[in-house]
């Protein structure tokens, strides 16, 4: 069955992803131009521009993460359905040495000795501050880069792993692949586990430097969940309307893949809700403190946009089967959510810098198309020479007669 | 899905069956039918999902409607090979879930806002986040319990027996073989047809399936009896409540949680042997100040505005109608005991005292008197604060706030003593005629 795919169906993107990888690469670079320059010409040493893109990079790293995550849970759990979507994913995940790059931004200023937005690089500041002095053993410039290296080495490594394995198998056909890949899924689980946690800490949640939530790692990592499922059914409705995997995606796999995204817009509020009572019930000034300032102002009514547009709305938008099998509204669905994730994060961000206005800004808005045109670009450049479909994956079978219900 | 009516006509005088409790070897070797028992279906046997697969669509494609299959595992394309319509058990669900969010609601408002409100953790007494978890847990338990309920009705179950029960050869439906039944109470039924369409599928075998008439038709007496005391015996923790609710008892209550209700914790105006002066509640200790009483306002804390009385209300008080009426409440409240509701000095208590003529009593002041009249605003508030002659200081009872009410509401009670039409506006005047 899998040669009769091959030749059924067009499974390469051939001359579409230097197409692809040109303009989605020029507007990418371009928009982030404009966005560095309008940073750097406001004369506030690089804060706007900083947090705008923060926001704009954790949204982009969590759809990478968020494939990282998906392709090794594949591996982990033998799915058979999800392998004729599976490349997709790797071809997501592979983007982790470019997102480690679009890091640089964040870190290098760091470096060179910028604290606009993680306070807790201001020495003088941490001298004076009882809280911030006992945190230096974990929150200092070296230990943050070695963190920070670690974690972009870790996911790099992983994801190449699991792409170059799946290319490899494409050529050999050999099963022995999967076992492999099987084998090193369990561990790495867990290690995504781990630095996907400790580097929600370190990027986001140390711009609240007093703040500590030991389940912010899970949040942000539900966020990721939510956004690669919505990401994937965008690439794949993509895909097909340009005549690619046209005979092997069905309608089977939307539903599953609709599935996941309603699970996971459950589980972001899950996980959101379980913060939040906590610390209401709790109602210790040092842990309310995140949630005084991001309900107060403008940013009251982003917390309540977040409950209704991202849980509320799409929990009941999303429950029906019909919606997961249809294509529109199944694409209606994901970029309401990945907008939604976006607002998240900007709700979460930024009111560390405008603790009363949202001004939302030309510096936003460069930084989110450049982020994300240069993902689209990383996307289309790792799969300039390669199948859309594991071809030789021995499950490749069930996947494609793979049925829901 | 059974059918205990079925047409007896067809399975009546044909041959009884030689082998009841085994499937033939080959289709149609026999289809004889014992005497007399009605016929509920025929059964076709296949050992594949794939050759059911194919024999459902063609019994699906010869319009039949009574029929089921019976698989050991669930066969992909089954539904679509019967021919089998969406259920609407997840509208059910749907319809259950919300019924359990709204029960969530509903019972911890009626329980802790309305019916007995308890004031927990400082928190409001309707607190939305604090209900969430039980909103979220109703909401699942009613959606699971009414899914496996309402699957298990809409297929017709539990039944008590079944005609597929007394052919053991179809115990290999949990195993390893795939069983397709046509019910003769189809209106297309027609025994030698049906029969040949099934021949027609490739089946290891055809059998007849007649009604069941070896188990009983109903229940068990002692079975019966069993699940009407297991439900008595259900209502009896309920009677007990309901009996408790209407009657008193002497005996001391059961702790059932001991260390909850005699905890080891020092309570106001006890001892404590930790401290040196051996008192529980702690002084404040010096020089420090609680959150929010530090009162660095002159002005409204203590009427001063230098070392003079304040002529003037603080700028936090706004003398509006509001303030008004909030100083008349207060004055109604803690005032007019002793100074009479328009603060003639005549209130209840003070007649009384004066009844008694024990010699203790200072008169409660007429507040509207001319000196007091003429008292700046500042002295006023400081007379509620720290009372005076044997009047109580009302400081630690009344907010500032409202004590500048009550300055307000006096100073309106003073205005009105010795009021002349020229004080009653214009336009209302006409009423006082």
């Amino acid at each position: 069955m899998a040669e009769k795919v091959s030749t059924d169906d067009n499974i390469r993107l051939d001359d579409l992803a230097p197409k692809v990888f040109r303009i989605a690469g020029v507007i990418g670079v371009a928009a982030l131009g404009v966005a560095g320059v309008l940073g750097a010409s406001a004369g506030d040493q690089l804060n706007q521009f900083l947090h705008s893109y923060l926001v704009a990079y954790m949204w982009a790293l969590s759809i990478g993460l968020g494939a990282l995550w998906w392709v090794t849970l594949q591996h982990l759990v033998n799915a058979k359905w999800s392998v004729v979507v599976r490349r997709i994913g790797e071809l997501l995940a592979a983007n982790m040495p470019l997102l480690a790059i679009l890091a640089l931004p964040i870190i290098v200023p760091m470096l060179m000795g910028n604290t606009s937005l993680y306070h807790w690089l201001d020495q003088a500041h941490v001298a004076h501050d009882e809280v911030l002095s006992h945190k230096k053993p974990y929150l200092n410039i070296g230990f943050f880069m070695v963190r920070a290296v670690f974690y972009f080495v870790f996911w790099a490594v992983l994801s190449r792993y699991f792409f170059k394995r799946s290319l490899k198998q494409d050529e050999s056909g050999s099963p022995e692949f999967i076992a492999r890949m099987n084998r090193v899924s369990a561990p790495g689980m867990i290690f995504f586990g781990i630095t996907v946690t400790f580097a929600a800490f370190d990027f986001v949640m140390s711009t609240e430097a007093h703040w500590f939530s030991t389940i912010f790692g899970v949040y942000y990592f539900a966020g990721c969940v939510v956004s690669v499922h919505a990401v994937l059914a965008l690439v794949l409705f993509y895909l097909q309307g340009q005549g690619r995997l046209k005979n092997s995606v069905s309608v089977h796999h939307y539903h599953d893949i609709g599935k996941m995204l309603f699970a996971f817009v459950v589980f972001w509020a899950y996980i959101g809700f379980s913060q939040y009572m906590l610390y209401w019930y709790a109602n210790i000034p040092e842990e309310t403190v995140f949630f005084k300032v991001r309900i107060g102002g403008d940013w009251f009514y982003l917390a309540w946009f977040l409950v209704i547009g991202h849980f509320v709305v799409p929990f009941f938008g999303l429950m029906s089967r019909h919606v997961k099998r249809s294509r529109f509204w199944l694409g209606f669905w994901a970029v309401w959510m990945l907008v939604a994730h976006y607002v998240d994060l900007y709700w979460i961000i930024m009111p560390t810098m405008h603790a009363e206005r949202v001004s939302f800004g030309l510096v936003d808005i460069t930084s989110l198309i450049g982020l994300a045109s240069l993902l689209i670009a990383g996307t289309a450049y790792n799969a300039r020479r390669v199948n859309l479909i594991p071809t030789k994956d021995p499950r490749l079978a069930k996947s494609l007669a793979f049925e829901n219900y | 899905m059974s059918d205990k009516q079925t047409d007896a006509k067809k399975s009546t005088g044909e041959a009884a069956k030689t082998e009841p409790d085994a499937p033939k070897d080959g289709a149609g070797t026999s289809k004889g039918g014992a005497g007399g028992t009605p016929l509920h279906g025929l059964i076709a046997e296949y050992e594949t999902p794939g050759a059911l697969l194919s024999a459902s669509k063609k019994v699906r494609d010869a319009g039949f409607k009574n029929w089921d299959t019976y698989t050991p595992f669930p066969v992909h394309g089954i539904d679509g090979a019967m021919g089998i319509k969406p259920t609407v058990l997840p509208w059910i669900v749907l319809g259950a879930g919300l019924t359990g969010l709204a029960t969530g609601i509903l019972l911890q408002w009626w329980t802790n806002t309305y019916d007995y409100p308890y004031l927990t953790s400082g928190k409001p007494m309707w607190s939305l986040p604090a209900h969430v978890p039980v909103m979220f847990e109703l909401m699942v338990l009613f959606s699971a319990i009414t899914a496996l309920v309402a699957m298990l009705a809409l297929n017709g179950l539990p039944e008590y027996s079944h005609p597929l029960d007394l052919k053991k050869y179809f115990a290999r439906a949990t195993d390893d073989r795939f069983f397709l039944v046509i019910q003769a109470s189809d209106p297309r039924f027609a025994e030698d047809e049906t029969w040949k369409l099934l021949e027609g599928t490739h089946p290891t075998a055809v059998d007849r399936l007649e009604e069941d008439r070896v188990t009983p038709a109903n229940m068990p007496r002692p079975l019966v009896f069993g699940l009407v005391l297991v439900v008595l015996g259900a209502l009896v923790p309920f009677a007990l409540i309901a009996r408790a609710r209407v009657s008193t008892s002497e005996k001391p209550r059961i702790h059932i949680i001991p260390d909850m209700d005699f905890q080891e914790k020092f309570k106001s105006q006890r001892m404590n042997p930790v401290f040196e002066d051996k008192r529980a509640m702690r002084p404040e200790l010096e020089g420090t100040v609680a959150v929010g009483a530090l009162e660095d306002d002159d002005h409204l804390y203590r009427g001063k505005l230098g070392d003079e009385w304040a002529r003037e209300f603080p700028a936090q008080i706004p003398i509006s109608d509001s303030t008004m009426k909030r100083g008349q409440q207060e004055f109604g409240v803690f005032c007019a005991p002793c100074h009479g509701q328009v603060g003639h000095g005549d209130g209840m208590v003070n007649e009384r005292a004066v009844e008694l003529a024990q010699g203790t009593w200072v008169p409660a002041s007429d507040v509207t008197q001319e000196y007091l009249r003429k008292q700046p605003v500042g002295e006023l508030f400081n007379t509620i604060t720290h009372g005076i002659r044997n009047m109580p200081p009302y400081g630690p009872q009344i907010s500032p706030e409202d004590r500048w009410a009550i300055v307000l509401y006096v100073r309106a009670l003073q205005r009105s003593r010795g009021a002349t039409i020229q004080d009653v506006p214009e336009a209302d005047r006409g009423s006082l005629k």
